[in-house]
């Protein structure tokens, strides 16, 4: 983990983190712009029908998160190479960053980021709302690595792999919520 | 001792649950209130944090 203790390189970890931070809310940003471009595609179809597709698709991600149903993600199933960190710390940060913040570009573990993707394809929302939610995601990604450097826990991965079932479950269950209240 | 209770602390602080649950409260509460930009914005947060763990 990038933000675990024990840290000997010659660049402030905190620093890192800033640099870090910073790609991901770019990376979450530019994909909501393609998104939003795209979403101009689902703007002839009825408001009932996309409505009707999202819910739907938010309900089999809760389902799969609370293991009632087995989908298979269509992932990029790669990691981002390590030898991006590895050649200057502060630029290699800002572009693994960015990489992780586009979602498309490595392993994407929760049905989460696919249900808000396709909600904001379907939903067509404004331009101004797409891009604060890929800045926001992009801050999700990244209030982890802060926790991760605040906690200074040599046991994190473990803690966090005992934890994030429930984290999962419950976005992806406030995220069919909130849709279903806010959609018509 | 007392730096074994300050990391205890430290890591309960680090819960990834708790801000989990928060974001999920602020996403329906914006919902219920017609809040589109802040409920879209917390949904989106949520989708972010539970890729957790990965760096």
């Amino acid at each position: 983990m990038l933000f675990s203790p024990g840290w000997r390189a010659p660049v402030r970890q905190g620093e890192v983190l800033a640099v870090f931070t910073l790609g991901l809310l770019a990376g979450g940003t530019l994909s909501a712009a393609v998104v939003w471009l795209l979403s101009g595609l689902a703007a002839p179809l009825p408001p009932s029908g996309r409505a009707a597709a999202i819910l739907g698709v938010a309900a089999l991600g809760a389902a799969r998160e609370l293991g009632v149903l087995r989908v298979p993600l269509p992932q990029n199933a790669r990691q981002i190479p390590p030898e991006v960190l590895q050649a200057r710390l502060r630029r290699g940060s800002l572009q693994f960053g960015f990489e992780l913040g586009t979602g498309v570009r490595t392993y994407v573990s929760a049905s989460s980021p696919y249900v808000l993707a396709l909600a904001l394809l379907l939903s067509h929302q404004g331009l101004a709302a797409t891009l604060a939610t890929g800045t926001a995601f992009g801050a999700g990604r990244a209030l982890s690595a802060v926790l991760t450097y605040l906690a200074r826990d040599e046991h994190r991965g473990a803690a966090l792999a005992v934890r994030m079932p429930a984290v999962k479950t419950t976005a992806a269950l406030a995220i069919l919520a909130a849709l279903a209240l806010l959609l018509p | 001792m007392q730096e074994l209770t300050a990391g205890r602390v430290r890591r309960g602080l680090a819960d990834p649950l708790p801000p989990a649950a928060a974001l999920a409260l602020l996403a329906v509460a914006a919902a219920a209130l017609d809040a589109s930009v802040l409920c879209w914005s917390s949904i989106g947060a949520l989708a972010g944090f539970s890729l957790s763990g990965s760096v």
